[in-house]
């Protein structure tokens, strides 16, 4: 959508007009009004509200400028040196703050004086309370350096609160007058150090984060292209869009007739009916990469709260456009996409469903509890961590996945004979109905004997040196024996 | 036999001896045959012996109601093992015919092919207090077994080797249905992976022996078992993916590890082993015979670690030098058995320095170590006074001096191997000291003849195997001492004793607790000798009569008629027709395993309606290979369902002449 309005052309009333999808007054007023690359994102809205409207956004050097520590209860006002309520909340803030870590700290302790339960745990929370320690150690500085105006340009470096102070700090960026710096050299020492030390603690906070991941159930987001790129703070600009930006189905609208796009290349193949003046090889062609080396962009999901917001503690940008759209709506819309086959499993993004749809049914990994799993260790997890629940064997013939188990075996050239294999697979399949083959039912005279064998036997038994008589009226009585009847023994 | 008291004696035995003081008594009365004649003095003892019994190892399983029911009260232990025709739905009638069952912990049902998952998920809902339950070489056992296995929550031990159908899944059940679960057996199950064990380890915290030989189990499953904190017995038998790196998991120490045999793992070296007595010094139990390492200095230094604890160390096949057994016999003094069967370089200096520091060693394996002469015997008589096994097999170079000095210094010998030693009548004479010889083993020793069989007759009343494989000498009158003073013979082998005729048979026929017994080759006896053995033995469990071509079908009959307890039949080569196989084959009820191989006056029909007489109970059955394509394959497949595995032989064979087309 980006490169869309960065074509210059100015669609935006007949947006308004022939909105195609019911599009939020919100966008199409106040977001696309101007035909800079950015104008219809809402670059960082809640958190400069001063200045967001008037800035030229075409210009790099201002357009990474807003440096928002709003959000935090440091407010940093830099005309005043500081103010006496602001100063308060920050105190009573940090109060509160030690004394969540207070109790943190012991249940901690409760929990070591019982046996360690998991070695894991102790570690995390350790993470956790170490990354707390540190932001109040930067917040009690900040708020320190604000009642020291003098030094305040050397506290810089430390006392802006790491994810959320250096957001959009641009290094290369040219500082603003108003900027809370009394000093107007450019301090490209400081930020960098500033760089530096975000880094480490954001890496800190990564450790944290990791060690937490069980909790973290979401396992699509590392899908999202967001997992942690050392990038320097700085080093990119974030984005946020507007919720309705994201779900929008189009992104590249035709300024003539309004039909909405997903590719910018379609549109350009599609605006060739509009006119002789679209068939150019300049209109046609990707429009160049020209230009300065851009900043890297990263994106800021713009739900509050959400750990790829920008403003979240431990903020996680995302990589691209797409990943934003993916991260949107799997966490935070509805999931409409139903499975047309199991009926059971809801996805928000369509790809998921249809990926899902691939392998829906192939499941043959089945729990107790009835959910099923495309892989062994998936159950076997599943199972390992649910107290009652067990592996279940499929209620209808449980042979195909025996059989296919074997023919695995046979290929791993174990020192069976083939002989052997066949038969235990053979029996296998006897496994589930042994009982039709009960005595009772089993009747081994019902095979018909030639004569000529009896005629054998007969005449062996009659040259027979040692049958006892006892023998031979056994032999009498089986005779009669009317299930043994063509027996003669 | 019932003892009347003449009036006139005040004081009847059952005044002396109360019901309390015979069942202490019993306690010490191990032996089957001791028992039964202690059942035999009076209503009394009887009762008493009725009272104390607690496990039984039924034939029939027909006699079950009546035996658990009226006349063992407490049994806890039921073995049916050797119950023929035991199936599903004779196991569910057996189950359903008393309360008794209830009270059952114990059930062994090793190679009871015929029972499925219904037999075993009755048995486990009607038994509640199962503890233990023995499913070993049960082939098709599979995942639905397992199943119902699972539903026994309180049992504690369970075998299930070879049963070749048991995948994760079904090791998965169990874990999670028997969480108490202290001892499991899965050897050669073959498709139970990691990721099973993982699984084990996870839902069973309570697990102390645990058998995985032959799996392809990983390190990980090592990494996995070493969490176990009451773990205390491994066995990794022939394991070939696990290797050092895994055995340093278990270096952890968390559990009280006693025993740990990693035999025949090909990646396992000493190193590894070195590794796991570093962290448990209670280790009582090392096997790593033919293990591909060498013993280093190194490896021994660190045995000194367990010098306390250490009893059992095997080093099969190994090389070891001189120093090597000397440091062995230095760090470990506790010694009790030592196994260095096939080990190279050992020597009589080794053997001796190693004996002279373990004086507490009771059983010895020196198989194959050819180079060891008389010294080392003399050693061995000189500081292990109480050895009670002695394996000497194709040890050539010892003579009747070394014995005898052996029977001297050792007299407590329970069991002797000196199979290919070359042995003499002297040396047997020697030997025989040892009058409590419980085992002796004289294969290859064509030495021997009648006059030492009259020495082991005269002395070793207590002999209950005895292996003259191969001494030709040997022959009907050497047979006679025998049978008058080894009242006690379970197991004799004879094969090949060619000078043995029906005479030599029928001597033997007074050994009524004969059940193993061999007679391959022995061109001499005919259907004669057979049929006396077959009056005679009533125990007679398992014949081998291989390549007695004399035999023919009047043998088969007398069999059929009295050894009514035979479960396993060689007639492989005999003369016998197919109505004598028949015969055989239907009469029989106990028979479970029958090798029929060329048998050349038995024509296919014969074969065919032989098997159907048997009414397919057999469990293994070994055949010539031409016969998978003349007999009907219903009734091979019949065979099969009902849990027979067929071997074909590939032997030329030729049939009955008579065979009519």
């Amino acid at each position: 959508m980006i490169k869309a309005s960065s074509f210059g052309m100015n669609f935006s009333s007949e947006f308004a007009e022939m909105e195609q999808t019911p599009w939020p007054s919100e966008i199409s007023t106040s977001s696309c009004s101007a035909n800079n690359s950015f104008e219809h994102l809402n670059l960082i809205p809640s958190y400069t509200p001063t200045t967001s409207k008037s800035f030229n956004f075409n210009s790099q050097a201002e357009g990474s400028h807003p440096r928002n520590r709003s959000n935090h209860q440091i407010v940093k006002d830099p005309n005043v040196c500081w103010d006496a309520k602001t100063m308060l909340n920050n105190l009573s803030f940090l109060e509160q703050k030690i004394h969540n870590i207070q109790g943190v700290v012991h249940s901690i302790v409760n929990q070591k004086s019982q046996i360690s339960s998991l070695p894991n745990e102790f570690a995390v929370q350790q993470q956790v309370l170490t990354t707390d320690l540190t932001s109040i150690i930067v917040d009690l500085i900040s708020t320190a350096g604000n009642l020291l105006p003098s030094i305040k340009n050397n506290l810089f470096s430390s006392n802006s609160p790491p994810a959320q102070s250096c957001n959009s700090f641009d290094p290369s960026t040219q500082l603003e007058a108003d900027a809370p710096f009394p000093n107007h050299d450019p301090p490209t020492l400081e930020i960098e150090k500033c760089a530096g030390e975000y880094n480490e603690l954001k890496k800190s906070e990564d450790d944290g984060r990791e060690a937490n991941h069980i909790e973290d159930h979401d396992t699509k987001e590392s899908e999202d292209g967001a997992e942690t790129d050392n990038l320097l703070l700085g080093s990119y600009e974030v984005l946020q869009l507007a919720k309705e930006e994201i779900l929008a189905p189009h992104t590249h609208f035709c300024t003539i007739c309004g039909k909405g796009f997903k590719r910018d290349a379609n549109l350009r193949m599609h605006m060739r009916g509009h006119g002789e003046e679209y068939k150019t090889p300049a209109a046609l062609s990707k429009p160049s990469k020209n230009s300065e080396p851009t900043l890297i962009k990263r994106y800021s999901c713009p739900f509050v709260g959400c750990k790829r917001n920008k403003d979240h503690k431990g903020f996680q940008p995302l990589k691209t456009l797409l990943c934003v759209k993916n991260h949107y709506k799997r966490t935070h819309c509805d999931k409409s996409y139903i499975c047309s086959k199991c009926h059971s499993k809801k996805f928000s993004v369509l790809a998921d469903l249809k990926t899902h749809e691939k392998h829906c049914g192939c499941d043959k990994w089945l729990c107790s509890c009835g959910t099923t799993f495309s892989r062994k260790d998936k159950l076997f997890g599943h199972v390992a961590l649910f107290q009652g629940h067990s592996p279940a064997l499929p209620s209808e013939e449980g042979c195909g996945l025996g059989s296919s188990e074997h023919v695995g075996l046979e290929g791993n050239g174990y020192g069976f004979s083939t002989n052997y294999l066949n038969d235990d697979v053979d029996i296998k399949l006897f496994d589930d109905d042994r009982g039709y083959l009960s005595t009772l039912s089993f009747e081994p005279y019902e095979y018909g004997v030639s004569d000529d064998f009896m005629k054998v036997a007969f005449s062996f038994m009659e040259n027979s040196p040692i049958i006892c008589p006892s023998e031979l009226s056994d032999f009498g009585e089986k005779k009669g024996d009317s299930s043994d009847s063509h027996c003669m023994l | 036999m019932k003892c009347s008291h003449p009036p006139s004696l005040p004081k009847p035995i059952t005044a002396i001896l109360s019901v309390d003081l015979l069942v202490r008594i019993l306690d010490h009365i191990v032996d089957a045959g001791d028992r039964k004649s202690f059942r035999l003095v009076c209503d009394h003892f009887l009762l008493a012996e009725s009272l104390h019994r607690r496990s039984l190892r039924p034939l029939r399983l027909k006699y079950l109601p009546s035996l658990l029911g009226r006349r063992y009260p407490s049994i806890e232990s039921l073995d049916l093992s050797v119950c023929h025709s035991l199936d599903d739905n004779s196991l569910a009638t057996a189950i359903a015919s008393g309360s008794y069952w209830q009270k059952l912990r114990r059930v062994g049902l090793a190679r009871a092919s015929g029972v499925g998952w219904k037999g075993i998920e009755a048995l486990v809902t009607t038994c509640p207090l199962i503890e233990a339950i023995d499913l070993s070489h049960c082939c098709e056992v599979g995942d639905r077994v397992a199943a119902a296995l699972a539903k026994a929550a309180g049992l504690r031990d369970l075998r299930i080797d070879k049963c070749l159908g048991v995948t994760d899944v079904g090791l998965a059940m169990v874990s999670v249905g028997c969480g108490r679960l202290e001892r499991l057996g899965i050897k050669w199950c073959m498709e139970i992976s990691d990721i099973g064990i993982d699984l084990l380890v996870k839902k069973c915290r309570n697990l102390r022996v645990l058998d995985l030989s032959y799996l392809q189990v990983t390190n990980n499953s090592l990494r996995a078992i070493s969490s176990l904190e009451k773990f205390e017995a491994l066995s990794l038998v022939g394991c070939r993916f696990i290797d050092d790196e895994g055995l340093a998991f278990l270096n952890n120490g968390r559990n009280s590890l006693q025993s740990i045999d990693i035999s025949r793992c090909q990646n396992v070296t000493w190193f590894g082993i070195a590794s796991v007595i570093e962290g448990h010094r209670n280790l009582q139990i090392i096997n790593m015979g033919d293990c591909h390492t060498e013993v280093t200095p190194a490896f021994l230094s660190q045995l000194s670690l367990i010098k306390t604890t250490l009893n059992i160390l095997k080093l099969d096949g190994l090389q070891i030098s001189d120093s090597g057994l000397q440091n062995i016999g230095s760090n470990c003094n506790n010694l009790i058995e030592i196994g260095l069967s096939k080990c190279l370089g050992v020597t009589d200096k080794g053997i001796g320095e190693l004996v002279s520091s373990c004086t507490c060693l009771r059983s010895i394996d020196l198989t194959c170590c050819h180079l060891l002469t008389d010294n080392v015997l003399t050693a061995i008589s000189k500081y292990c006074i109480n050895l009670t096994c002695l394996r000497l097999e194709a040890c050539s170079l010892m003579t009747e001096k070394g014995f005898g000095q052996i029977a001297t210094g050792c007299s407590q010998l329970l069991e002797i191997d000196l199979t290919d030693c070359s042995i003499n009548d002297i040396a047997l004479q020697h030997l025989t000291k040892c009058s409590e010889l419980k085992v002796l083993k004289l294969g290859l020793c064509a030495n021997i003849t009648s006059k030492g069989l009259a020495y082991i007759g005269s002395n070793c009343n207590n002999l209950e195997e005895l292996d003259l494989y191969r001494c030709v000498e040997v022959d009907d009158y050497g047979l006679s001492f025998l049978a008058d003073g080894c009242k006690r013979l379970k197991k004799l082998n004879l094969c090949y004793c060619i000078q043995i005729t029906n005479q030599g048979l029928q001597y033997l026929s007074s050994l009524e607790w004969l059940s193993d017994l061999e007679l391959r080759g022995l061109v001499n006896v005919s259907s004669m000798g057979i049929t006396s053995i077959a009056f005679g033995c009533k125990s007679l469990v398992e014949l081998d009569l291989k390549g007695c071509s004399s035999i023919d079908d009047a043998a088969m009959f007398a069999l059929a008629r009295y050894s009514l307890n035979l479960r396993q039949i060689n007639i492989s080569n005999c003369s016998v027709s197919g109505v004598g196989l028949c015969k055989l084959l239907r009469t029989l009820k106990c028979l479970q395993d029958a090798k029929l191989v060329q048998l050349t006056r038995t024509s296919v029909e014969g074969f065919e309606f032989a098997l159907r007489a048997s009414r397919c109970k057999l469990k293994k059955l070994k055949l010539a290979g031409d016969l998978m394509e003349l007999l009907s394959p219903k009734l091979l497949q019949m065979l099969q369902a009902r849990g027979c595995r067929i071997r074909w032989v590939d032997k030329p064979m030729l049939f009955n002449s008579l065979t009519i087309e």
